[in-house]
């Protein structure tokens, strides 16, 4: 079987764009952003379309955008089918305005993850009061997603490796029921044991010190009062128009 | 007294398996081998030692240990793990940060230091395991001997009086073993105590004062030795068709991953027939030029048998990923419409697997595990070999030894094997051995007698500048 057959549909979690002149802007300052950009989705058509245009020019301006169209082209059969179905059963613009929200969503999702490393989500969420156990489990929960991308495919390529073929007769369904079981289960097994693995480490170095200090530190800088500024100025103009 | 344990047992809810009693004393400075069979324990007593059972296991655990005059049952965690750092047997497992550094730098913020004191022990620990210009990479795309040197660095920064390490170098190089040695032995010098669970007793020789502890409760036991224990799986003859002579050519192959030259015009020849090695050090290639031959990696150049694709079958370093059903049996003769039963009847007796043959894999031991894996990989009887990505890790030496009796009983009937390894003993019995350097091979050579790794490994120079 071809590498191409056995990609994953859906969304990934992209590696850090490095060039992004967002890169290292404080997490806190894109966390906010996205989250104004996520109640964007409520805007009426016309509205969320002037928001999506001027999100399109920041993600361009910080070098985001290929990275979120490929995000966005890995939804492109979930994109069609949404927009089809409520095109035929409810009304084209409800179509738009729905397709265009997952777009934006996506979107969000992309220009976070391409521009922000686990520990810097840790390091924001614990600025912002949630609990160090809260934020560094959220963080490797984060990180943890692209691990999961790998281990499915070391799966499947063990399969193939050992001799099973998962493209096989679609008429037959037990056996294809079976080939399903040969990555299901050891993908739930290792993540399972992944997890486990991943407390008792944490545990074996501290994890649960009463006194621990800090090697990274966050500050806002003038460019990250600005972006909020910059967000609240926009969103805020376009939901009170 | 740094750590005393008095008749520790314990037993996991899951299977009856776990530490039979044991009673053991460290004092500053002891530096003690754990030994003994796989699933013997090992691992079990790491956990005991350090804490980590009972706080965060729920079996059944009797007698005490007292680390630091603290005991382990009572005292809070973290002021167990202060004392005592415990290096997993799995590296990759361990890994909870984005970045080498990162990695490193959690373990010293739960110690509480200042940002200077951090600093300062974080470039001392990328020092002394040679990570320094790995310190922006990502843990999970490391190879599995970087990982554990991640790991060790990321414990040792944290000064614990005691060290355990569960099977440190089951995945490093030579020279990453001696020199993981070498820090061992300076932190014995300054105090520290270590306890190392470990099949590969040989490489530890040079620590000083090194105690060797048998797992069955006898302290002071003879290691176990590897050339004595090939005769016990001997005189079994292979039912192995034989097969039509034939050679594999790979022509110039190349292999770029994130644009990185992985592999660079690799080229060679292997007849069947022949037991081949390819060893060198951490992350030079060796797990992706197996995955390129037998196709599970894009790549250019050719791999051809009189022009066609191989047929090779191939073992993964972590069992896990293959193993997903009910019994051991089920898990063998997975689709194979008309399993030869005299020869999967064989490889259970060979690989010791007899007596699990109706137990779940998944809740063997992870040499056992690996062991079910290549006679799942061996039962559809690949036409033109077999390919072994570390397989001694995890396994003993009687083991070791089983392993390389089907290796050598199906390079007899005209099949190549292929494996990578670390093991030096391993590769010495190979019939020709592959040095692999910067993603290409710069010695060819048959194996030394068996010795120390520095003439199996040590051809030319196997550092990189």
């Amino acid at each position: 079987m071809s590498r191409r057959q056995h990609r994953s549909a859906g969304l990934v979690i992209p590696a850090l764009v490095a060039n992004s002149p967002l890169r290292h802007a404080d997490p806190r300052a894109k966390l906010f952003l996205s989250f104004l950009a996520s109640l964007a989705v409520m805007l009426p058509l016309e509205r969320l379309g002037i928001f999506m245009a001027l999100y399109a020019l920041l993600l361009l301006w910080a070098r985001l955008l290929p990275s979120v169209l490929r995000q966005i082209w890995r939804l492109r059969v979930l994109l069609v089918v949404i927009f089809v179905v409520d095109w035929l059963f409810i009304s084209a613009d409800l179509a738009v305005i729905i397709v265009m929200r997952i777009v934006l969503l996506v979107s969000v999702f992309a220009f976070f993850v391409s521009t922000t490393a686990p520990i810097e989500l840790r390091l924001a969420l614990e600025r912002l009061r949630v609990p160090y156990r809260y934020a560094f489990s959220l963080s490797l929960a984060f990180q943890s997603v692209g691990l999961l991308q790998q281990e499915w495919r070391a799966i499947y390529e063990a399969q193939v490796a050992r001799g099973i073929r998962f493209v096989g007769d679609r008429r037959r369904a037990l056996p294809q029921l079976r080939d399903f079981v040969a990555l299901t289960v050891p993908a739930i097994v290792l993540t399972t044991r992944r997890a486990w693995g991943m407390t008792e480490a944490a545990y074996a170095r501290g994890f649960d010190a009463p006194h621990r200090s800090a090697y990274h530190t966050l500050a806002m800088r003038r460019t990250d009062w600005a972006l909020v500024l910059a967000a609240l100025l926009v969103t805020g103009g376009l939901l009170l128009i | 007294m740094l750590l005393h344990a008095d008749n520790v047992a314990y037993r996991y809810p899951q299977n009856q398996r776990g530490l039979p009693p044991v009673s053991l004393d460290i004092a500053p400075g002891d530096a003690w081998l754990v030994t003994g069979p796989s699933g013997c324990g090992k691992s079990t007593l790491a956990r005991c030692l350090t804490g980590l059972i009972p706080h965060l296991y729920r079996g059944e655990l009797t007698g005490a240990v007292w680390l630091d005059g603290l005991n382990t049952a009572t005292a809070h965690l973290w002021e167990l793990t202060e004392r005592a750092g415990l290096v997993f047997q799995n590296p990759a497992a361990q890994m909870l940060a984005s970045t080498v550094e990162d990695e490193i730098v959690f373990g010293l913020e739960n110690l509480g230091l200042s940002r200077s004191d951090i600093a300062v022990r974080l470039e001392l620990a990328l020092a002394q395991f040679d990570l320094a210009g790995l310190r922006e990479r990502s843990p999970l795309t490391l190879s599995g001997g970087e990982q554990q040197k991640v790991a060790l660095a990321a414990t040792m920064a944290r000064q614990p009086a005691l060290l355990v390490l569960d099977e440190p170098l089951s995945m490093l190089d030579s020279n990453a073993s001696r020199d993981l040695v070498a820090s061992l032995a300076a932190c014995a010098g300054e105090g520290a105590a270590l306890v190392i669970c470990e099949h590969r007793c040989e490489q530890l020789q040079s620590l000083p004062g090194l105690r060797t502890f048998l797992l069955d409760g006898t302290a002071d036991a003879s290691i176990p030795d590897f050339a004595a224990s090939r005769g016990a799986a001997q005189g079994d003859a292979a039912p192995f068709a034989p097969a039509p002579p034939f050679t594999l050519n790979v022509e110039h192959l190349g292999v770029t991953l994130d644009g990185r030259e992985v592999l660079r015009d690799v080229s060679f020849t292997v007849p069947g027939g022949q037991i081949l090695a390819i060893v060198g050090r951490n992350g030079v290639g060796k797990t992706t030029l197996l995955r390129a031959l037998v196709g599970l990696q894009r790549h250019t150049g050719t791999v051809d048998v009189a022009g066609e694709r191989p047929d090779l079958a191939l073992t993964f370093q972590n069992p896990d990923v293959q193993l997903f059903n009910a019994t051991v049996r089920d898990e063998i003769l997975y689709k194979l419409p008309a399993p030869n039963m005299t020869y999967y009847a064989w490889l259970l007796r060979v690989l010791r697997l007899n007596i699990y043959e109706t137990t779940p894999p998944l809740l063997l031991s992870e040499g056992e595990k690996k062991r079910v894996a290549l006679a799942t990989a061996l039962m559809r009887a690949p036409r033109h070999g077999l390919l072994l990505d570390e397989p001694s890790l995890g396994q003993d030496a009687a083991h070791k030894a089983r392993l390389m009796t089907l290796a050598r009983a199906l390079a007899d009937t005209g099949r190549l094997v292929i494996m990578t390894t670390h093991d030096h003993t391993l590769a010495a019995q190979a019939d020709r051995i592959l040095l692999m350097d910067n993603g290409t091979f710069i010695a060819d050579a048959p194996p030394a007698p068996l010795s120390p790794p520095s003439t199996v490994y040590r051809l030319p120079s196997t550092r990189s500048s």
